[in-house]
């Protein structure tokens, strides 16, 4: 494994650009179609690995992968011993509190002294609202958020949104953002260590493909 | 469990004279979920040197740290060997106001170096300070690092480590292992508990420490007693999981003599298994009467250097690899196996 620098990319809506950059940082030129199939694929010095978007950080903590790119969501939800090094500017979204647009809920004013609050991200969230001190209650789902407040479940959501196309469709309007989130370089914390000029190689040639240059 | 918690809780290892080394050995239960949160329990061998300050008692430590591994059986591994006063230095020089301080700290302690960048890069002047704080993972290296970081750094605490750490190196080269160290100015690790060198031992193909340790001259104060001191954990837990993952088992360790018997000869074959023991030698006593031929087939099954074969009480046959078996009284042969001699 000494030479071979592993890379893990996340399946969905970040995997073209993260495919695109590696064609464009010259280090290999790979179809979704083909990564798709396989999963994993050696090629010129890198191995590539194709994981759940969620799963990443998991790779790169444990060392199963030196190099991975995710969403700063993910990263939000599931903080490790890795390293963050580069903003790859891709896949940009916001992660946002929305709420029905017949609600009077809007700045922390108006909120209630209990917040009941549907999301998948329930750490950033929690996190987010006690920091304003506000209580909130959380209730973790797994899809369709969207739905939860216009059946009466919740107050709002935290949802992540990238054009707003979604809230809007079901009649959701943004109250607060929490955070922008974009695609990110993390690296596991020893590879870094133990085999630093291999992968600092791929590192470089990603900063330059990404058109930064430090 | 904590080595200087035992000192002070101990009378007779309190009022022994400093500097003091403690070891010790256990299982260590966290309630901290955050740290270990898959195993709550976890194995650690420990190390303290208390009552010493100085390159010569950290360069101890590490030795030891680097011997320990050895032992535990992890072939390849490397020590990084960095320095807490480094960091403290160049944070006192960059002119921040403190929330944005505190921002950069926190920013390191996650490894977040987007964050880093995105703070530093919002506050009017850049530093050579500033530079180095961006390029935090990539200040590794050999002796040459230290130089280079001298020509950035313009701060006595951060110059004040880079001298003790030179002095550290060239006393690890000392201890013979020098070519397992790494000198790691951007080690980031917990810097309200560290005061001085600090270091880390990485295995192959592990994603992260399984040694870590260093010099935390303040802690001890906290409990009455100051008192400048250095010391390291090794997770066996991890070190397990790399010993069982390399391509090669680890290789037990031998026996060094097979001791069969028949007849009258079963109580000087105890008698010298005994001796044996006292001098720190593996040994291994038949469990049951044999022949002289059959001997040698168990002796080559049980992989042991030597085979002693006794008849009786007089004399013994000693038979030690790639040498003709010889006839001896049995105090001879225990006092040849024992001073090493052949």
């Amino acid at each position: 494994m000494d030479g071979t620098v592993s890379i893990a990319l996340p399946t969905g809506a970040l995997m073209h650009d993260a495919l695109d950059l590696l064609t464009r940082s010259r280090l290999v030129s790979l179809s979704a179609e083909e990564l798709g199939r396989q999963l994993l694929v050696d090629a010129s010095g890198l191995r590539v690995i194709l994981v759940r978007p969620s799963d990443v950080p998991a790779y790169v903590d444990h060392g199963a992968a030196d190099l991975g790119i995710v969403g700063k969501d993910i990263l939000w939800e599931s903080p490790g011993s890795h390293y963050e090094l580069v903003d790859l500017n891709f896949g940009g979204c916001r992660l946002v509190l929305a709420v029905p647009d017949a609600s009077r809920l809007d700045g922390p004013e108006t909120w209630p002294p209990l917040l009941r609050i549907a999301t998948k991200y329930p750490r950033t969230t929690t996190a987010w609202f006690e920091g304003r001190g506000q209580a909130v209650e959380v209730v973790r789902l797994h899809g369709s958020v969207e739905l939860a407040p216009q059946v009466g479940l919740v107050d709002g959501i935290v949802d992540l949104t990238a054009s707003g196309r979604t809230l809007r469709e079901n009649g959701l309007r943004i109250a607060s953002v929490l955070g922008s989130s974009t695609a990110r370089l993390i690296a596991n914390q020893a590879s870094m260590k133990t085999r630093m000029a291999a992968v600092q190689a791929v590192v470089a040639k990603l900063r330059e493909g990404a058109g930064l240059d430090r | 469990m904590n080595a200087p918690c035992q000192w002070q809780g101990s009378r007779p290892a309190s009022s022994a004279a400093l500097p003091l080394r403690l070891c010790y050995s256990g299982p260590v239960v966290s309630t901290d979920e955050g740290r270990f949160h898959h195993r709550r329990e976890t194995y650690q061998v420990g190390a303290e040197l208390i009552g010493a300050s100085g390159p010569v008692a950290d360069a101890e430590v590490i030795a030891l740290a680097a011997r320990c591994m050895e032992a535990a059986g992890i072939r390849r591994y490397q020590v990084d060997v960095g320095h807490a006063e480094f960091f403290h230095g160049i944070m006192d020089a960059v002119r921040l106001p403190d929330d944005v301080k505190a921002s950069v700290r926190s920013a390191l302690a996650a490894r977040d170096f987007v964050s880093l960048e995105s703070l530093l890069e919002g506050t009017p002047l850049k530093s050579a300070e500033h530079e180095l704080l961006l390029r935090f993972p990539a200040l590794r290296g050999g002796p040459e690092i230290l130089e280079a970081a001298g020509g950035l750094v313009r701060n006595r605490r951060s110059e004040a480590a880079l001298g003790e750490l030179a002095r550290v190196r060239e006393l690890l080269v000392a201890h013979g292992i020098g070519d397992v160290v790494v000198l790691d100015l951007g080690a980031i690790r917990d810097f309200d508990y560290y005061t001085g060198v600090i270091f880390e031992g990485y295995g192959p193909d592990l994603g992260q420490p399984v040694a870590q340790g260093g010099r935390y001259d303040g802690l001890l104060a906290r409990f009455g007693r100051p008192a400048p001191a250095t010391g390291f954990v090794i997770q066996l837990d991890l070190v397990s999981e790399m010993l069982t993952r390399a391509a090669r088992s680890p290789q037990l360790p031998r026996i060094e003599a097979a001791l069969a018997w028949t007849g009258t000869g079963l109580s000087t074959a105890l008698r010298l298994g005994s001796t044996l023991r006292l001098f720190g030698m593996r040994t291994v006593v038949d469990t049951q009467a044999r022949g002289g031929a059959d001997a040698k087939t168990w002796w080559r099954a049980v992989g042991a250097a030597n085979l002693v074969y006794c008849r009786g009480d007089a004399e013994v046959t000693w038979s030690a690899e790639g040498q003709r078996a010889r006839n001896l009284p049995p105090e001879q042969v225990a006092a040849r196996l024992a001073g090493g001699l052949t």
